[in-house]
């Protein structure tokens, strides 16, 4: 057995249709349950108080990073035939800048507005429809912002390209990165709490 | 001495992920350049002519506008800017396994003759690349077959009527026809790669060609 299951034709384009339906039950759940679907534990994260949305983003990526490594020196999953969204820089900047904006402003991104929805709370709801019209718009603005949307084009990137450095190097600093980060979050945390509680 | 008690689950994980982190650094995962190939397969693969297509199946494809499959010319980017068979894209022989192709992708592989697009179909087979063909015989049977199609001396009714079609495929690519070729004749000159075809197509109306691929894939 090896992986990746699609494209080595485990199964068809409508087993995939629900493998991705399971696959997205899951991901949600998960989100409610580290507490993604509350706008003010996510917007915490840039008040500084409470940094455990960080903490959890950033161990998924560890988890899975060692997953996919591990997998791959073991022989089940072939890195080459998985799926990379190509880099266009300018254009990823300026998305992400929107998004960033957005977060902050509405307490949501995309996907925690439709958990905070499935769970009743009439603020998501509110971004999904704002995303929705956003979605809308873009789509009917393209002809306008065609030239940005594949500005800053350099092709499919991976790091240890970019970089010039062995992949199983940039594994190490990712954890690394992910630990000092943990370390920090919670240095800060505490800085605030004892702020907070001197105020 | 710390002990292992006292760390707060976290914290293991943390160890854990660390330890993993720094063993990852000896895990070979970069892919390596080495090829396995299933002989029998293959070969039977061969026997069957599972393995190509014939100038006259690719010239229909590109007259219907088939966008399947990718028409890849493994000739150094001089020879592909100064002719390529339309539709074409450039991935020279030393490149082809560097990730320009998908795996899943249907291939066509075509170099000046047979011998370059065999070996990197046998390469790229190798690598677990399952659709890839090669253009039987090349460029030179491209030209040969569909740009300067030969005009049959005495021709039966049904090879004038084969003729007349090879005709029409030809100027569709800006070729034409030419009378049986006398040894030591000037080679037909190429038609200019950029020229769009000036002739409506023969049978089907051409679409775009082998146009940007229907991504299934991303966010």
């Amino acid at each position: 057995m090896s992986a990746p299951f699609y494209k080595l034709g485990a199964f068809g384009d409508e087993a995939s249709l629900i493998v991705a339906f399971l696959i997205g039950i899951g991901f949600g759940f998960f989100l409610e349950r580290g507490g993604f679907g509350s706008a003010k534990k996510l917007v915490s994260q840039f008040y500084l108080n409470d940094l455990s949305v960080f903490k959890m983003m950033f161990t998924a990526i560890v988890t899975a990073m060692l997953g996919v490594t591990y997998l791959s020196w073991a022989g089940f999953l072939d890195l080459n035939l998985v799926y990379l969204v190509p880099t266009y820089w300018v254009a990823q900047v300026a998305g992400g800048l929107v998004l960033g904006v957005g977060f902050v402003v509405g307490g949501y991104c995309p996907g925690t507005s439709i958990v905070a929805t499935a769970t009743g709370k009439l603020d998501g709801l509110v971004f999904v429809l704002g995303f929705a019209a956003g979605t809308l718009g873009f789509a009917l603005a393209f002809p306008l912002v065609k030239g940005l949307y594949t500005a800053g084009d350099v092709g499919t990137k991976t790091l240890p390209q970019v970089l010039g450095i062995p992949y199983g190097i940039l594994v190490f600093g990712v954890v690394l990165m992910a630990v000092g980060g943990f370390m920090g979050a919670t240095w800060v945390e505490r800085k605030m709490a004892a702020r907070a509680a001197a105020e | 001495m710390l002990s292992l008690s006292k760390l707060s689950l976290n914290q293991k994980l943390g160890v854990v992920a660390l330890a993993l982190g720094a063993l990852a650094v000896f895990a070979n995962v970069a892919p390596g350049h080495t090829v396995k190939v299933n002989a029998k397969e293959l070969l039977t693969g061969v026997a069957r002519a599972e393995d190509h297509v014939t100038p006259q199946e690719l010239a229909a494809w590109i007259i219907e506008g088939r966008a399947d499959y990718r028409l890849v010319d493994i000739r150094d980017e001089e020879a592909f800017a100064e002719y390529h068979i339309p539709t074409a894209e450039n991935v020279p022989l030393a490149a082809v396994t560097d990730g320009a192709l998908g795996r899943t992708d249907k291939l066509v592989l075509y170099g000046d003759g047979g011998i370059h697009a065999a070996q990197a179909w046998m390469v790229l087979r190798g690598r677990g690349y399952t659709r890839v063909y090669t253009l039987l015989e090349g460029l030179d049977a491209w030209k040969d077959e569909v740009l300067f199609p030969v005009m049959p001396e005495s021709p039966t009714a049904e090879q004038q009527a084969r003729f007349e079609r090879a005709v029409q495929v030809a100027k569709f690519f800006g070729g034409q026809p030419r009378a049986a070729a006398a040894p030591g004749a000037e080679p037909m000159a190429l038609p200019v790669t950029a020229a769009a075809p000036a002739v409506a197509p023969p049978t089907l109306p051409a679409g775009a060609g082998s146009g940007p691929k229907k991504k299934r894939e991303g966010c």
